[in-house]
Parts: structure tokens; C-alpha cells; sequence
């Protein structure tokens, strides 16, 4: 039997490294168990905290008692920065998909790693979706999480070796039918990677699980539950 | 001729075509046309100066003169009777060139019930010969020698416009039979001017041309591909040839033939004795662009296993198969006029045309003579499409995204809906066509009116309206969804207020 569980939403501010970026907080008003962050997909592509599978899993994080972190990378909504020469890095980004100024978007993730930690002194569970998977994985040394979740990863495009540092239980959830990459090659990447991990492959769907955001949180939350880092069967998360 | 002057009545004034012809006509001192031009007049008759004006004619002084009068009205429905009497000949250039039939009627309307509807003027005022401007290709399918007859059984005909012009000469030489002289002209295809390189349209061998230039555009930033070892196949035989004209040569034979006293009805091709081979034309293209690689291929269309070469080459269509035939030669009079070892076309004509046509942005029409319709009371996606882009996009963000290069579909549902196709090379929007188009898109964002009246107010990011509504994406989605902010820093910089501002102020392109 699920129970929904209510939950606060606060906007905050992270500090950047020189920029304050905006953010998103929820947590239960009752019992805490844990923390998340959230990285979301790239500026460039749709990517900001109100995204249809970020919002989904901040939502169903939060009530099942994570206090969970979602934010804006640079440039993004409220938060400061983004790249200064727009149309130059526009052009890049159109020829080769790819830019030196997305470094700031990883560390702007660090950044929210950061803050988080200075608010509730946990191992979190971090979660990327899409291009958030490379920001994620990026900042992983430090982080000393408690899961890995990975949507949609695109290893064709970024490389993920920091993986290796951290040995936290992995997820990786992907799609039938991703444009960024296919099934084989994501499979072909999953198996070349550490130990332990689990691979979910959602069938009818494709890199924005538009329609499919309830399966994605439900095997987020099924993984989170299996590994014993959330207890999520008490709480309802179909918001 | 006698010096008395000589009245011609002409359709297709405004055309490649029609514009060179008058001034053909006009080169003869006894000779006076009234043009027919469409409404509204004001329009048409501008565009008439512009292209006269470009090849040193000044319209306002020749009607002042009483060489020229102006005649308003359109084919089949507006053309009255009065219109036409008292002229000794009837010259109908007036045409339409879409290939396909597209639902608006077209091309059957203009040119077979518009040939009808004056020839039918012509019979009742009694006018004694009629000269019909028809294509080279109302031969079809068929190969071998054309000769100047008009053949009685229509042939296997390749598209609806090479229907409707075997059709028109059908009714034209009908008249002939019964009402007076008919004299059919049929020119092959038009290129620019041999002397300036001068065109006022790029149709035909140009769209070749132009995708010859996306490729060679494409080529500049290439670097996985050598840009003289292209992988392309070209569909078509490398010793076929195409038969190509320039405009100033088949305007002047048309009108010699037309102010040459006739004693029967007769067929002209307008046609190049000596054309390019499909190989020669591409050894130019290959030249200008300074690109080669591409090799001709039998190969069937549409292409299912194209590479990202093919893909960019035949992204207008399949620019090849009207312009490039196999196993066709003409008879014609008028090319055994020519004196020998002479070419209509050669490699550095043909690279004037091209030099024209890029300073010219391929004939895009001057902005002081577009025709912007602000709707009235509702927001109209023709007028944002067709005129408020063309207009802003330029003087946007958008413009300077040097690699922008995309060929982008938007279909908006709904009653007031519509499908518009833009062509973006390196940042400028070259065109914007409402489907059916030759273009062909890379990929397509379709959103319903409701929401694209919001998503152009900026009330909406039309990444919202993506990720939680209702729109949808085809074709390549990666490369729709990087095109989003780009869209979305236009839409901040030229908003427009769809439902509650008339959109007035946008008439110049201005933000609302
Ligand atoms: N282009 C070629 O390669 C080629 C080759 C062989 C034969 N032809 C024939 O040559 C003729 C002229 O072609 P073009 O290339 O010069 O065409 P164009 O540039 O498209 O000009 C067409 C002309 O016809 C007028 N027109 C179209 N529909 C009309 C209507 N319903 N009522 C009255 N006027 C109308 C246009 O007026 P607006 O300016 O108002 O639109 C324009 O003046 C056509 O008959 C075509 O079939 C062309």
C-alpha cells in the first residue's frame, strides 16, 4: 500500500564558482532518510530543473524522504552566467554538438554537490539525466555517493571513466529507441564498465520518456529500494 | 515589316521569360504591347520597372510614349474581351510552372483553362494570330529527333505540367484550324542571360546549381571528407545532354518569330543544337564550386541508402530528374541559324549564370516589394511564415550562427493551420516555401495554432511547449532539439503579440 507523503519545496541559492545559481529543494515534512541531486540535461537541449523526468524524480525523491536538490546550470532561468559569445557558441555547438564552456555546466554540478552536503551532511544519491549523466559522472571523486543513476547516457559523445572512482551501486536506464545512442551501444558501453550495476532498458520510449516519466521514477525508486538506500515502499510517488 | 505600328498583346510580362520578350518586342520601333498584369497592378507594374529597369528599359516613359499600356486582369477568369481587340497578335507567355499538381488547381488552371479562356477572347474578338509560349518537353517520355509538329496523340507525359502544356497546345492548335494563325513556340530550358549572366528566376539547371552549392558550402567545413573525392552519385547518364537556352537568345527567336508574318499555322523549338553533356555541366559545376568526386549513377530515386553527401545534394529534391533526359535531340529552324562552331552555353557563360545568381542570393526578391498582409484581427501563421521571418530573421541572433545551416519544417494543426518549409544556409534564412516545396526537411516541429500563437508571444518556451505539451518533433531530433534555443533567442528578440495586436507595427519587420 503507498502513502503519499507531503513535501516542502524551497527555492534556493548555490553558490558557483564565480556565480550564484538557482535551485530547487524538496524534502518531507516529516522524516529525512538521505539526499539526492539531480543534474538535468544540457541548456542547450531543453535542459533546465523543470524538465518533464528531473521534476518527475525531484518530486518522488522528495517524498520518499530524500531531501533532493534540482538546479539551474548557468545561464539557465534565474541562475547567473552562460556562455558569453552566444552565437559563436550556438555555431559550435550546431557543427559539433560539443563546447569548451561546458566544463562550467560540470562544475556548476559540483557546485550543487557542495551545497547540498553544507545542508544535510549525507551521502547522496546523484542522479544525471541525458548530458546531467556526463556533469554527474564528472564529479563523482569527491562525492562519496551513496548510488549512481544514470538516464539516457550518451557514451558515444562523453566519456565516463570516472565511474572506475567511486563504487557506489549503479543504475543506468535507457531507452528502446535514443537518438544519442543506440541500444547495442549503449549495452556495449554498459558491459565495459564496473561493478556492481544494473541496466534498465525501458521499452517504447525514447531519449525524453515523454509519457514514460511514472516507469523512469518507479526504477529509479524499485533500484533505490533493492539496494536498500531509500525505503520507498511507504511512500507514494506517482505525482 | 511596314513602319505601321504593330499591336501585340502579351501575357507573362512579369516572367523570365515575358519581361525579355517585351523588350524584344519593344527593340522594334513600330511595335506597341499591352501587358497584362495581375492585380493588384500597383505590384505587378513595380516588379515590371524593376526587371525592365535591369535591362536598360524604363517602363514609366515607354507607357508615356504609348509603347506599352497596361491591361489588368488574370487567366482564365479576368480577362475581357475590350482587353484584347483591335491587336494584330496575341502573345501568351503567361504560365505556370509547378510540376505537380498541389490542390490549388495548378497547373491546370493557368495553363490549360487560362490558354482556353483566350483563345476563347481571341476567336470572339477576332484576332488573327495567336503565338503560345510552350516547353520542349511536351515530347514526354519519348527519345529520339523532335520534330516541329505538333503531334495529335499525347505522349507519356513525366509530371502534371507537361500535361497541362500538351494540353494548351492541343487547344491552341485547334483554334488555329478553326479561327486563325497558330504559332507554337516551345523554348527547352531557360538560363540566364549569355551576355550578363543576368536571370530574374532560378528555376531549372539553377537548382542543380544551388544544390551543387550546398554540397561545395557543406565541403568548406568537411573534415572527414576530401572535398574533390565527394561520394556522390548523380542520377542521370554522363553523355546525355541538357538542353539548355539563355533567356536574351530564346526571347529574341520567339519574337522574331512572332512578328514574322505567317501564312500557317507552325511549331518552333526554341532549343540548343549543341548543349552540354550532363558530364560537361557537372565538370562546370565542379569548376565554379571547385568540388569533384560525384559520378553519375543509375541508381532509382528516391535514393533509400543516401549518404550524408547525397542527403545534402538532393536536399531541394530530386533536382535531376526533370532537367537532366537522356537520348533527346530537336529539329529547330531558328538554332540551324546559328553560325557554325558557335555554343549557346558554354563553360564560362554558364559560370557568369552562377556568379549572377550567388551576387543575386539565388534571385531572392528585394524587400521593398514584398507583398505583407498583417492579418487583421487574428494571428496568421502565412504571413508569420512567408513574411514576418524572412523579414526578421536576418536582422537576428539567428543571423549570426554562422553554422546554421538547416532545412527546417513547421506544421501548425488546426483550422488555421499550414506546413512552411526554411531553407537556412550558414545562418540566413534563403527561403521560406508553404509545402509542397521541392525542399526537403531535415527534420519538422508541429505544434497546434494555440500553441504557436503563445510560443511567438513568447507567453510559451517552445521547449515547454515540447517537453509538456503537445508538440511533436520528426525526422532528425537531435538536430531539432539544438535548433530550439536558437528559435527561442528569436522569439525573445522579435516577439510577436499574436491575439491581442493586430501585429501592425510588424509590418516593417519590427517587434511588436
Ligand atoms: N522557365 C523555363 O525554363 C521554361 C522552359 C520552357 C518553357 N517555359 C514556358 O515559358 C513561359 C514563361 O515561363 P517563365 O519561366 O518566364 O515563368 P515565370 O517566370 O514563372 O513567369 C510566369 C508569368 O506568367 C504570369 N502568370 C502566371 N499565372 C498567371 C495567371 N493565372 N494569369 C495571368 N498571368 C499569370 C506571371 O505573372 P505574375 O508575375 O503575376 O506571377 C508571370 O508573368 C511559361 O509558359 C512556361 O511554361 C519556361
Amino acid at each position: 500500500m503507498l502513502i503519499e507523503t507531503a513535501i516542502i519545496e524551497e527555492n534556493v541559492r548555490i553558490q558557483g564558482t564565480e556565480r550564484m545559481l538557482e535551485g530547487m529543494l524538496a524534502y518531507p515534512n516529516e522524516h529525512t532518510e538521505g539526499t539526492a541531486l539531480i543534474a538535468g540535461p544540457h541548456p542547450f537541449l531543453g535542459g533546465d530543473m523543470r524538465n518533464n523526468i528531473v521534476s518527475s524524480l525531484f518530486k518522488a525523491l522528495a517524498s520518499c524522504g530524500a531531501v533532493t536538490l534540482a538546479f539551474n546550470y548557468g545561464g539557465v532561468g534565474a541562475s547567473e552566467g552562460g556562455p558569453a559569445d552566444w552565437p559563436a557558441v550556438m555555431s559550435k555547438f550546431w557543427k559539433s554538438g560539443t563546447f569548451d564552456e561546458e566544463d562550467d555546466w560540470a562544475d556548476d554540478t559540483g557546485s550543487a554537490m557542495v551545497s547540498l552536503r553544507q545542508w544535510c551532511d549525507l551521502p547522496p544519491i546523484l542522479l544525471g539525466y541525458s548530458f546531467g549523466c556526463w556533469t554527474t559522472v564528472k564529479n563523482l571523486r569527491d562525492s562519496c555517493a551513496k548510488a549512481i543513476i544514470l538516464i539516457s547516457p550518451n557514451p558515444k559523445q562523453h566519456t565516463f571513466e570516472q565511474l572506475s572512482n567511486c563504487v557506489a551501486p549503479l543504475l543506468v536506464i535507457h531507452s528502446e529507441n535514443d537518438f544519442t545512442c543506440n541500444v547495442s551501444e549503449t549495452i556495449e558501453w554498459f558491459e565495459s564498465i564496473r561493478e556492481p550495476k544494473t541496466r534498465i532498458q525501458l521499452p517504447a520510449s525514447e531519449h525524453f520518456f515523454r509519457g514514460h516519466e511514472r516507469e523512469v521514477t518507479q526504477a529509479v525508486l524499485t533500484f533505490l529500494q533493492l539496494n536498500h538506500v531509500l525505503e520507498t515502499e511507504k511512500h507514494d510517488h506517482n505525482h | 515589316m511596314t513602319g505601321k505600328p504593330f499591336e501585340v498583346f502579351l501575357t507573362g510580362a512579369t516572367g523570365f521569360l515575358g519581361h525579355y520578350m517585351l523588350a524584344e518586342l519593344l527593340a522594334h520601333p513600330h511595335v506597341r504591347c499591352r501587358v497584362l498584369l495581375r492585380s493588384p497592378v500597383s505590384k505587378s507594374s513595380a516588379r515590371l520597372t524593376r526587371l525592365l529597369g535591369e535591362i536598360g528599359l524604363n517602363l514609366p516613359s515607354l507607357i508615356v510614349e504609348g509603347r506599352v499600356a497596361i491591361v489588368e486582369g488574370a487567366l482564365p477568369d479576368s480577362l475581357r474581351p475590350a482587353d484584347i481587340s483591335g491587336v494584330d497578335l496575341i502573345l501568351h507567355a503567361a504560365g505556370n510552372t509547378t510540376f505537380h499538381a498541389n490542390g490549388s488547381g495548378e497547373p491546370a488552371k493557368t495553363n490549360i483553362d487560362g490558354t482556353r479562356a483566350i483563345l476563347d477572347a481571341a476567336a470572339s474578338a477576332g484576332i488573327p494570330r495567336f503565338v503560345f509560349v510552350s516547353t520542349a518537353y511536351v515530347c514526354g517520355e519519348q527519345v529520339g529527333h523532335q520534330l516541329e509538329v505538333f503531334r495529335p496523340t499525347i505522349p507519356q507525359l513525366r509530371n502534371d505540367y507537361e500535361q497541362s502544356k500538351w494540353r494548351a497546345e492541343q487547344l491552341v492548335w485547334d483554334w488555329g484550324q478553326r479561327s486563325g494563325m497558330a504559332t507554337i513556340c516551345r523554348p527547352s530550358i531557360l538560363f540566364g542571360d549569355s551576355r550578363t549572366g543576368r536571370a530574374s528566376a532560378m528555376k531549372g539547371l539553377y537548382l542543380v546549381a544551388k544544390a551543387t552549392e550546398i554540397l561545395a558550402r557543406a565541403m568548406d567545413d568537411s573534415r572527414e571528407m576530401d572535398r574533390h573525392h565527394i561520394s556522390l552519385r548523380i542520377l542521370g547518364r554522363s553523355d546525355a545532354t541538357c538542353n539548355v537556352v539563355p533567356i536574351d537568345w530564346a526571347a529574341r527567336q520567339i519574337a522574331e518569330i512572332a512578328l514574322e508574318p505567317a501564312t500557317e499555322s507552325s511549331v518552333h523549338h526554341i532549343t540548343n543544337p549543341d548543349p552540354p553533356t550532363h558530364q560537361e555541366v557537372k565538370g562546370w559545376l565542379e569548376d565554379y564550386f571547385d568540388i569533384a568526386g560525384g559520378r553519375f549513377s543509375d541508381a532509382t530515386w528516391p535514393l533509400t541508402d543516401a549518404n550524408h553527401y547525397e542527403d545534402l545534394f538532393y536536399s531541394l529534391g530530386n533536382i535531376c530528374l526533370d532537367y537532366f533526359r537522356d537520348g533527346l535531340t530537336f529539329e529547330s529552324q531558328c538554332a540551324a541559324k546559328l553560325s557554325p562552331g558557335r555554343r549557346l552555353i558554354d563553360g564560362s557563360s554558364f559560370a557568369r549564370c552562377l556568379k549572377y545568381a550567388q551576387a543575386t542570393h539565388w534571385c531572392r526578391t528585394p524587400s521593398g516589394e514584398k507583398d505583407i498582409h498583417p492579418p487583421s484581427d487574428s494571428f496568421d501563421p502565412t504571413w508569420y511564415f512567408e513574411h514576418f521571418l524572412p523579414e526578421a530573421v536576418p536582422r537576428s541572433v539567428v543571423a549570426k550562427v554562422e553554422e546554421l545551416t538547416a532545412i527546417v519544417q513547421y506544421t501548425i494543426t488546426g483550422s488555421i493551420g499550414g506546413s512552411w518549409i526554411s531553407r537556412f544556409d550558414r545562418g540566413r534564412l534563403e527561403e521560406t516555401n508553404a509545402v509542397p516545396t521541392t525542399l526537403k526537411p531535415e527534420f519538422e516541429y508541429r505544434l497546434s495554432y494555440e500553441d504557436l500563437v503563445d510560443v511567438v508571444a513568447c507567453r510559451k518556451p517552445l521547449q515547454d511547449v515540447f517537453f509538456h505539451g503537445s508538440a511533436e518533433m520528426f525526422g532528425d531530433v537531435e538536430r531539432a532539439l539544438k535548433m530550439v534555443p536558437i528559435i527561442g533567442e528569436f522569439l525573445k528578440e522579435f516577439p510577436v503579440n499574436g491575439k491581442e495586436n493586430p501585429l501592425m507595427e510588424c509590418r516593417t519587420g519590427v517587434a511588436c
